[in-house]
């Protein structure tokens, strides 16, 4: 038996014509953090969906706690946590008697189950507030209450820190990651926003177009970075000849007019600049830089950047 | 399962269109003592008197609209509040869902043949056109629980019209079609539609009720069956389509 929380192999979903997740091989583990980042409407949604069982699959397979999920509803839904999309709940009642509502039927045992979720997301316990008079950010903190109330090993969070300000985005984070770190739950988050993705997931899952692009630990991803020197220059053509007599450099990439990339950080850069200055190209700046995770997804999606 | 019909009635609370409908009980038990004032006058049959307050067209016409919007109700709010992924993933029985919200139509039904039956008594009595007598009260509260057991089963495929639909408008507009079908087929055929065959089962023993079609009552239960269980597949169908 696989040893992934969430395993997926080749899951698809095609609705009507067009194929909104395709083949993806998702591999969540225990313990861990999967940040599964694309732009709005690359299917991330779809797949969260298609894990809980809550969309058919076209083809592929997906396994929860090493289970399909269907036929197996009982057993696993009381080990997952969701916020899938914005969380919905009844806008005549409280936030307290919704989490009542969802504590009853989940039978959760704790008798203060409601007021420990309550406190962990910062809503006051049996506030008179209604759910109808509540703000966008207080509704994605109470459905994150909702999915942690029955303390489960598994949480799906889909783009949880929608609709929350600053300082509400670093909470939810902060929380986000005691719940790894301090009590050792697997957590499947997904986000448009790659600053959260990059502060909080341990493993992430780039997807694009319904395809999910690349996947791997935030530390290789990080190690994949490539090191470059940055070097501004006055006059391209002529700088890109000499470095490539002179110094027999190949690795190399034009940016603009301007800027060019030197992916060889070994190479003596106090030479190449008087060899540069000698030849009338001016040297306007040379650092040595690294591939910010926005780089890498401008790359490996091949177009603009994300947020 | 008695979980989630405790959870139904909690869901409830502040929605104050439910128990203004109940309202809508006491339009027949009211409009009796303006109609009895110039029409009959005093001294009427209990019997009579209830026939018209609670036997005539508040389970024809006013009980069925009524549950009937109400089952809209029931299943639009968590469709429109995006409630149901929720659910299912708590897991919920989708079958247990639907009997569940089918428990609070009836429990409604109850109370709203309740709330009638003590109009009728209280303005029949009030207005001295019919004397207290335990024997035609006790009557009137047996009428009226049939009556409100088989409406409920009766608008059962309302209810599983508004499972299948996200919005409000089809199963509204279902209500009065469904409601006034089974009004003009009681004239026509009782058995074919769950609201005349309640009919033909609860009038059947009222004095002074005539069929001019013979009467069936396996065949009405029959027909309130059928259609019961039709709604329990179609509702079991479209809730496990519209995950």
């Amino acid at each position: 038996m696989s040893d992934l929380v969430i395993e997926t192999k080749k899951l698809t979903k095609i609705y009507g014509e067009q194929t909104a997740v395709n083949s993806v091989n998702l591999h969540v583990k225990p313990g861990r953090i999967y940040g599964l980042l694309g732009r709005n409407g690359a299917g991330k949604t779809t797949i969260m969906k298609m894990i809980l069982g809550l969309t058919p699959i076209t083809s592929g397979e997906v396994d929860v706690f090493g289970q399909n999920i269907k036929g197996h509803e009982k057993r696993i839904y009381p080990r997952i946590g969701a916020i899938i999309e914005t969380p919905g709940f009844y806008p005549n009642l409280t936030g307290t008697e919704n989490l009542e509502i969802f504590a009853k039927l989940r039978g959760t045992p704790q008798p203060n189950a409601v007021k420990n979720a309550l406190e962990v997301v910062g809503l006051p316990y049996k506030d008179k507030k209604l759910f109808s008079k509540y703000s966008l950010g207080m509704k994605q903190r109470l459905g994150i209450a909702n999915a942690i109330l029955h303390d489960p090993e598994l949480l799906i969070l889909d783009e949880p820190t929608n609709g929350l300000d600053p300082i509400g985005i670093a909470e939810v984070r902060n929380f986000i990651k005691n719940l790894s770190v301090e009590r050792g739950k697997t957590i499947l988050i997904s986000s448009h926003i790659l600053s959260e993705i990059s502060l909080l997931a341990d493993d992430i899952g780039i997807i694009d177009h319904g395809v999910l692009l690349e996947e791997s630990s935030m530390d290789e991803l990080e190690k994949k970075n490539r090191k470059y020197i940055q070097l501004q220059v006055s006059d391209i053509p002529k700088a890109s000849l000499i470095l490539e007599r002179q110094f027999h450099v190949t690795d190399y990439a034009v940016q603009d007019e301007h800027n060019l990339r030197l992916y060889d950080t070994a190479l003596d850069m106090a030479a190449i600049n008087k060899a540069l200055v000698v030849q009338d190209v001016a040297v306007i700046s040379s650092q040595i830089c690294n591939d910010t995770l926005e780089d890498y997804f401008k790359q490996i999606t091949g177009g603009a950047g994300i947020a | 399962m008695l979980k989630l019909i405790q959870v139904e009635f909690l869901k409830l609370r502040r929605r104050k269109f439910i128990w203004l409908m109940l309202l809508a009980a006491l339009f027949m038990p009211l409009a009796a003592v303006f109609y009895f004032s110039s029409v009959k006058g005093t001294g009427v049959d209990p019997i009579m008197f209830y026939k018209w307050t609670a036997f005539s067209y508040t389970p024809w016409i006013i009980l069925p609209v009524v549950l009937g919007m109400l089952c809209t109700m029931l299943m639009y709010n968590e469709n429109q509040y995006d409630m149901l992924k929720q659910l299912w993933i708590v897991p919920v029985n989708k079958m247990a869902y639907f009997f569940s919200k089918f428990a609070v139509v009836l429990v409604y039904s109850i109370c709203f043949m309740l709330v009638t039956a003590t109009a009728s008594i209280l303005t029949g009595v009030l207005s001295g056109y019919i004397p207290f007598d335990s024997e035609s009260v006790l009557y009137l509260l047996r009428k009226c629980m049939e009556i409100s057991l088989l409406t409920a089963f009766a608008v059962l495929p309302v209810l599983a019209v508004a499972a299948a639909q996200k919005g409000y408008i089809l199963p509204v507009c279902l209500t009065l079609i469904y409601t006034f079908l089974g009004f003009i087929l009681l004239m026509v055929n009782m058995y074919l539609h769950p609201l005349s065959s309640m009919t033909a089962i609860v009038m059947y023993d009222i004095p002074g009720v005539v069929f001019d079609q013979p009467l069936n009552i396996p065949a009405a239960f029959l027909c309130i069956g059928v259609w019961a269980a039709a709604s329990a597949v179609l509702a079991n169908v479209a809730l496990v389509r519209r995950k």
